[in-house]
């Protein structure tokens, strides 16, 4: 933790410079205090904003041969600066937020990974990575069945695709839809324009929407029957702008995961199995073997 | 301060998305694409559990719980779509299909390419000591020394007695 509160008091360092430059734009007007959210989000919207522009020209740079390929540098190098972005957007040091991020920060290299990865099987590989590190992320943010789900799903998926990979892709030499990529430059400047607006836009300072609790929904936290409600979802549905953080309904229960689910949602949850039962029966059709006499 | 941690789980789950989104657009292998929708889509499902947490209630989850439904569907038809497209031509280049562009799309042959490897430079010793090949050692080389011949001799006792 004490490493922690020294990142912390760097953090307070790099908040010098916007505040600065708040103070060149409006000169007269005063300058947001240092417990204020704006200077924090200023900081980070500015600390995310660049290791976006580098890893763009980073990946320009690997894509043209300049740099010589070598995936996993190139995911240390980007897992580093998130970790530390991560980190400076915090001010609380929590345990569980630490490990939160770490988990972000794995998710994050094995994507990079993925990107960089001119082999197939090391492109599978970080997709494992990224997916099980977000399985991580979710199990943190207490959806601990969708954590359980995701994870099931997505290792059976991932085997299946490992035999994928083994049975197509795996020569001896790459092939030449491996090496040339489409148009990286252009996919890669996009990208990188869309995760900037989407940095920018989440991390202002008026961004975030104050807590609203619906209650249209027979199993929302205002109006949760008396043994399952929390005085946290009942206070915060009277007054929505009072709400303290210590009084939170934390929807970690799987089995109101459960009621929701088949109270407010049973008519999505019907489609969804409907769903699944028409994509069965339309990949056995499509990967059946048709031969000469069906034809 | 759970605003924060919100605020960084969406940029997280932005971050997931446009890798995503870039992989789709550059890469070429079929299989390859797949997984970069898959991507997309878990960056979709950081978003929405997200936001559950924010709201204090079920329903971001149980939107996320229909992402992975229909992302198992999609996994589904598209390894079975993979499938059948490499029995048709035996290769997972998505430009193979070209085909089914317009007309007035041209058609790009490319050369084989090869990937270059960076040649690795080993360090070089300098030589030291005798060249054996030009100046053989000679049988008596340390012969002036009892006790290195002593051991000389009981080393071919050794190997007589072995053979």
């Amino acid at each position: 933790m004490s490493l922690l509160n020294q990142i912390h008091s760097l953090a307070g360092l790099a908040e010098f410079v916007p505040s600065c430059l708040h103070l060149a734009q409006s000169v007269g007007e005063p300058v947001v205090a240092a417990e204020d959210l704006s200077a924090w989000t200023s900081t980070w919207t500015l600390a995310m904003v660049i290791p976006i522009v580098l890893g763009t020209v980073g990946y320009w740079l690997v894509q043209h041969g300049i740099v010589k390929s070598r995936a996993s540098i190139g995911a240390g190098v980007a897992l580093l600066g998130f970790a530390l972005c991560m980190t400076f957007g915090f001010t609380p040091g929590t345990f569980e937020s630490v490990i939160l991020m770490l988990f972000c920060a794995m998710a994050t290299g094995g994507g990079i990974g993925f990107l960089v990865a001119r082999e197939p099987v090391y492109a599978a590989l970080g997709f494992a990575t990224a997916v099980l590190s977000v399985c991580g992320v979710l199990f943190m943010q207490s959806a601990l069945f969708v954590a359980a789900a995701t994870m099931i799903v997505y290792a059976g998926a991932t085997i299946i695709i490992f035999l994928f990979v083994l049975m197509f892709a795996q020569q001896t030499e790459l092939r030449n839809y491996d090496i040339q990529l489409n148009k990286p430059v252009v996919a890669a400047t996009f990208g990188a324009l869309l995760l900037a607006t989407i940095t920018i836009c989440v991390t202002s300072a008026d961004a975030m929407l104050p807590v609203r609790l619906d209650t249209t929904r027979t199993m929302s936290a205002a109006n949760l029957p008396e043994e399952l409600s929390s005085e946290a979802g009942k206070q915060a549905a009277k007054n929505l702008d009072a709400i303290d953080a210590n009084l939170r309904f934390v929807p970690n229960s799987t089995a109101g995961l459960g009621r929701s689910m088949y109270t407010d949602y049973l008519i999505a949850v019907e489609l969804a199995g409907t769903v699944l039962l028409v994509a069965t029966i339309g990949a056995i059709a499509l990967a059946q073997r048709t031969t000469e006499t069906q034809s | 301060m759970n605003e924060i941690i919100t605020q960084n789980l969406l940029v997280f789950g932005g971050v997931l998305f446009v890798i995503g989104m870039v992989g789709f657009l550059t890469r070429r292998s079929l299989i390859l694409m797949f997984l970069s929708l898959e991507m997309m889509l878990s960056g979709v499902s950081v978003n929405l559990i997200a936001f559950s947490r924010h709201h204090q209630n079920y329903q971001g989850q149980i939107l996320a719980i229909m992402v992975l439904t229909i992302a198992a569907c999609e996994a589904a038809i598209a390894l079975a779509l993979v499938v059948s497209l490499y029995r048709r031509k035996a290769t997972l280049d998505i430009a193979a299909w070209g085909e089914l562009s317009e007309t007035l799309v041209p058609k790009v042959v490319e050369a084989p390419q090869t990937l270059e490897e960076p040649e690795l430079e080993f360090p070089k010793l300098t030589p030291a000591g005798l060249d054996p090949l030009s100046r053989p050692i000679s049988a008596n080389f340390d012969s002036h020394s009892s006790e290195n011949g002593d051991i000389v001799k009981a080393n071919t006792l050794e190997a007589g007695t072995h053979a």
